[in-house]
């Protein structure tokens, strides 16, 4: 059972912002699916649950080339899939999306809900990391929070009470650039991540690498960049890369792998991606 | 706690009726509509077996409101045969014996009926891959695959 709280469903932003503001111990929610777990286990108890579906700005995905890509919150994985630009333009978002729970789930896990559950396993998060994403946010005083600084620990956010996530908002990437997102898991469907690394490259000299399941928040190694922007052999920058990576990360053991193990895959996984999308046999 | 009037048709039969903002759509669909074919288990979303359709989109049901179903479409394993009648699906189930408990078929088989519909002419990595959300505790999955290919080929022979 879901513990007893009101329900309500505003249908504009200012209404929902409204009601977050003023009544006792709200929370918003798009697709649910962590919110109703957290809830069932007791772990959260809000008195009030605003539903943020109703507000059709939230479930629009636009694109042009110079704002580049505008996610609503309430955009579930299944919208970010069926998207065709996604596809060709955001390829690292849409591997994770592709990844990212199941498919029956990816029905109603939003990408809202994705970041602002704050998961350091988060599939999203590596992905918007890498591509510079921009989260807007609405409140009484509307601002925007670069994704860098969005996350600030396990399940802890930037936002502060009374604000929600409105959308999400990545630049065009540069022509020729290329995107993957590589999962481990302990099985191919369903779980969360071991370890899981985004990476996005445009030419040898920028060249982002982002990662979850290996810190307390998702993580961009900003080290990698540094080496990549300076000159010598590539095979050389790889192998850094992937040292770089590895001591820049802080694993914790659970049940689905040890520190040891995802530290040693995190490398392999780097080492993986770079040489495919640099072409580097 | 508030209570919401909500209309929703479930397989093409429109209910009115009210409910407390907790309820799941799995508990009203069982509870108050007698409708047990989709089972309740992890109530987590876990395990799957718990899968309707909204608006012909398979959800599972346990982290629904029924709430927000209002003013949707729902359907159940109970929606899916017609006049007595299996579906493709459904028969290729029986011919397979891809059921051991049956506990997870009527999920099973609600995910792979929508998945058909888009993919008509899957791979078998395909189908596993479709079907990741809901789990058999038999593990018996060799057989539940072998159907829903099986049902992919009668619906493909059915189509031409």
């Amino acid at each position: 059972m879901i513990p007893k709280f009101d329900y309500h469903a505003p249908t504009t932003i200012d209404e929902a912002v409204e009601l977050l503001n003023t009544l006792e111990d709200a929370r918003v929610f798009a697709g649910g699916t962590d919110l109703f777990v957290l809830m069932r286990d007791r772990l959260v108890r809000p008195k009030n649950l605003i539903d943020l579906k109703q507000i059709s700005e939230l479930q629009q995905i636009s694109f042009d080339e110079r704002n580049g890509l505008r996610i609503g919150a309430a955009v579930t994985f299944a919208e970010i899939l069926r998207s065709e630009v996604v596809k060709d333009r955001f390829r690292v978002l849409w591997d994770a999306a592709s990844v990212l729970a199941d498919p029956v789930l990816r029905n109603r896990a939003t990408i809202g809900g994705n970041i602002c559950n704050a998961s350091p396993a988060a599939d999203s998060a590596p992905a918007l990391l890498v591509l510079d994403a921009v989260v807007e946010v609405a409140g009484e005083r509307p601002r925007e929070i670069p994704i860098g600084e969005f996350f600030t620990g396990v399940k802890r956010t930037a936002l502060k009470p009374g604000e929600f996530v409105r959308a999400v908002r990545i630049p065009t990437p540069p022509p020729g650039s290329k995107g993957r997102y590589y999962k481990w898991g302990r099985t191919r469907g369903e779980d969360l991540a071991i370890v899981g690394v985004a990476i996005q490259v445009n030419g040898e000299k920028d060249v982002r690498v982002a990662l979850s399941s290996v810190y307390k928040t998702p993580i961009r190694i900003g080290a990698v960049e540094k080496i990549f922007k300076e000159g010598g052999p590539v095979e050389e920058k790889i192998k850094r890369a992937v040292e770089a990576v590895r001591s820049n990360i802080s694993p914790i053991t659970d049940v689905r792998g040890s520190k040891e193990y995802r530290v040693h895959m995190a490398g392999v996984l780097t080492e993986r991606g770079l040489r495919e999308l640099l072409e580097v046999k | 706690m508030s209570k919401h009037r909500i209309s929703l048709k479930v397989n093409g039969r429109l209910h009115e009726l009210e409910v407390e903002a907790n309820k799941t759509l799995l508990r009203l669909l069982r509870e108050d509509l007698g409708l047990t074919g989709t089972k309740c288990a992890c109530e987590r979303g876990d395990c799957g077996l718990c899968t309707v359709w909204l608006d012909g989109k398979p959800v599972k049901s346990c982290l629904v409101l029924a709430v927000e179903a209002d003013g949707h479409e729902i359907t159940t394993i109970e929606g899916l045969a017609r006049d007595g009648k299996l579906t493709p699906v459904q028969q290729k189930f029986v011919e397979h014996g891809a059921v051991q408990c049956g506990f997870c078929t009527p999920g099973m088989i609600m995910v792979a009926e929508a998945f058909l519909r888009e993919n008509p002419n899957p791979t078998e990595e395909e189908v596993k891959e479709a079907l990741g959300g809901v789990l058999c505790r038999c593990t018996g999955y060799r057989q539940i695959i072998d159907a829903v290919l099986d049902a992919a080929k009668e619906m493909r022979k059915a189509s031409t």
